[in-house]
């Protein structure tokens, strides 16, 4: 009842004004809130497992080739041990060769083609393709292979043109089968194989790791040979810690491509941006609020005064026009909330379609910002309206 | 609740007060609860001014207001309004109601800023017996000066208190709404066992008067 009639004395709805903070508060939160979760869908794809466009380093190492070494150049197990503990390692997976001599040919009249080959294969969570296709077991009809696409555009753009041979796009050699002839002490043995997808990590030809420790122990002929190379995940693959070590120990690598690079550097801005935007608009939006509450306390100066004189304490007023500006905060905070979620969900679709995935969800974080935000405009807000009813008083 | 005033003399009137004798500016009194105090004085010798000061609406003057044991001037706007909720009512000379609100906001407010001593209907009880129902629902700007000093009354009523103090709270009421105002009046004080400080310029008859000062 009391704030009814308080209502009624103070008015905070100047409306135009009102509008003004609530819609810079609004623009604001959007870009702080954007700025959190494109921070969050970045870390998501830097770290995922599943993204096709992984734009975390990943480095394949192997020790330098010297006149010295030739032969014998493989990792011992302690080196790779020693690797693993140092800092700029975040994963490390061996790259496995196969110990058996293989040869491709095509079952194509039209594409002929014969030649010798090699497989190797590594842990799945190192790969950037990812498609079911890529699985093996023993009944399987065929065995999956992913290839460089390096490899594809030297062959198109280089020799290809030079040999007057057709040139391939990607699709038609996913549905182009192979044979793959693997020479064992006994004979040879035929399998199917067939390109699923194209790496731009690792420039081997890969097949899934069951098929080469079943094929390995089946028609090895080398027993237990040691890793020549191993892949490793990095945060900071330009980090001096890394060529450091790497020149220590006569280690070499082939570098990331750099296709992700500029990516990382338009996000990288973009978020930059979008928090310096957001956090100027927020700013401005808070002083603005403070003004506001400032107008509406000194436009109903002799009202406040009067109920001063009649008793009412200065905390009862506090408190009336505390509640008079909390629900518009929550709603825009809220709604501000809600349209990042909708975008998320919007860009999850968009992205997906790219083989890039991210969650479908907003992050916990930008909900943590949200409230983080809320309780600072809270707490902006009773700070102006303390200051400006105790100066009343 | 006791009252207490210490030498008190307001800075800007120093010099003509103390010119002259007065049983209140610069003496020590002291009024217990439950008293009916009148204080006469003709115009210009600081009656409101009196009323302010132990109201705490001005600080300009020596001395000491001491309400029950403690100095008016160590109580934080927290305890004044405490005081003012609970302890001290009053009626203004200038009446100072909310133009913008009826009648029956007006006394609402005073009924609902602390814990509610009566139930709403007592205000229309009062109204009815001051003559003023039937402006309830009017804004208090339209109200005749003689409806809104009732407005006033009624609204210092609505509250617990140990000391009514009033200001010249006749001023616009004719002898038949002065005797059942001043009716009121003493019963609520009667039934809190509060007491009363009016200020006014003429003798009257109104109350039963137990302490009476020349300002």
């Amino acid at each position: 009842m009391l704030n009814t009639i308080l209502k009624k004395l103070i008015r905070t709805s100047g409306r135009n004004r009102n509008t003004m903070a609530v819609v810079g508060l609004f623009i604001g939160l959007l870009l702080i809130l954007a700025a959190v979760q494109i921070q969050a869908n970045y870390q998501q794809i830097l770290y995922s497992k599943t993204s096709q466009d992984s734009i975390a380093d990943f480095l394949v190492v192997n020790k330098t080739l010297t006149d010295k070494n030739i032969g014998v150049a493989t990792l011992s197990t302690a080196e790779i041990n020693d690797l693993k503990q140092q800092p700029f390692v975040e994963k490390i997976g061996t790259l496995t060769p196969s110990r058996f001599r293989v040869s491709v040919q095509s079952i194509s009249k039209q594409i002929p083609f014969y030649s010798d080959f090699f497989f190797e294969s590594v842990p799945d969570e190192f790969l950037d393709v990812n498609t079911p296709a890529w699985q093996w077991n023993e009944t399987s009809n065929f065995i999956p292979m992913i290839i460089p696409n390096m490899f594809l555009d030297m062959y198109n753009f280089g020799f290809a043109q030079s040999q007057h041979l057709p040139q391939l796009s990607q699709n038609l050699i996913t549905s182009l089968p192979v044979q793959i002839n693997i020479q064992t002490p006994t004979g040879t043995v035929n399998y199917y194989g067939k390109v699923v997808g194209f790496s731009d990590r690792i420039s081997s030809v890969l097949v899934p790791q069951p098929f080469m420790d079943w094929a390995n122990k089946k028609f090895g002929t080398d027993v237990n040979q040691q890793p020549s190379r191993v892949i490793i995940q990095t945060k900071d693959a330009s980090g001096s810690g890394l060529a450091d070590y790497f020149a220590k120990h006569h280690l070499s690598t082939s570098a990331q491509k750099t296709r992700f690079e500029k990516y990382r550097g338009v996000i990288t801005t973009v978020v930059a941006i979008s928090w310096v935007m957001g956090g100027l608009m927020f700013l401005f939006a808070l002083i603005v609020l403070t003004l506001f509450i400032q107008l509406a306390i000194a436009s109903a100066k002799e009202e406040i005064y009067l109920l001063i004189t009649l008793g009412t304490a200065p905390k009862q007023l506090q408190s009336f026009l505390r509640k008079q500006f909390l629900p518009a905060n929550i709603i825009t905070v809220v709604v501000a909330l809600a349209v990042i979620a909708a975008l998320q969900f919007i860009l999850q679709k968009v992205l997906a379609a790219q083989n890039i995935f991210i969650s479908r969800y907003i992050s916990y974080y930008a909900i943590i910002a949200a409230a983080i935000i809320l309780l600072l405009i809270n707490l902006v807000n009773n700070r102006a309206i303390k200051k400006y009813i105790s100066y009343n008083n | 609740m006791q009252l207490q005033l210490q030498n008190i003399v307001p800075i800007p009137l120093k010099d003509k007060l103390l010119q002259r004798d007065s049983g209140v500016w610069n003496k020590n009194l002291q009024f217990e609860q439950g008293e009916f105090i009148k204080i006469k004085a003709p115009s210009g010798v600081g009656k409101t001014t009196f009323i302010h000061i132990i109201y705490k609406l001005r600080k300009d003057f020596e001395g000491n207001v001491v309400w029950n044991k403690k100095s008016l001037s160590l109580v934080n706007a927290d305890e004044l309004a405490l005081l003012r909720q609970q302890h001290i009512s009053i009626i203004f000379q200038d009446l100072r109601l909310f133009p913008n609100l009826t009648a029956r906001e007006n006394i609402e407010l005073k009924r609902v800023l602390q814990q509610p001593l009566y139930e709403s209907r007592m205000i229309d009880n009062m109204a009815e017996q001051l003559g003023i129902a039937s402006v309830l629902h009017q804004k208090a700007s339209v109200c005749s000066y003689g409806e809104q000093q009732r407005i006033a009354i009624l609204r210092s009523l609505m509250q617990p208190f140990d000391w009514l103090i009033m200001d010249e709270p006749f001023s616009h009421l004719d002898k038949n709404n002065i005797d059942k105002a001043a009716a009121l009046i003493e019963a609520e004080c009667k039934k809190r066992n509060a007491g009363f400080i009016l200020t006014d310029l003429e003798d009257d008859e109104h109350f039963k008067y137990t302490g009476f000062l020349n300002l």
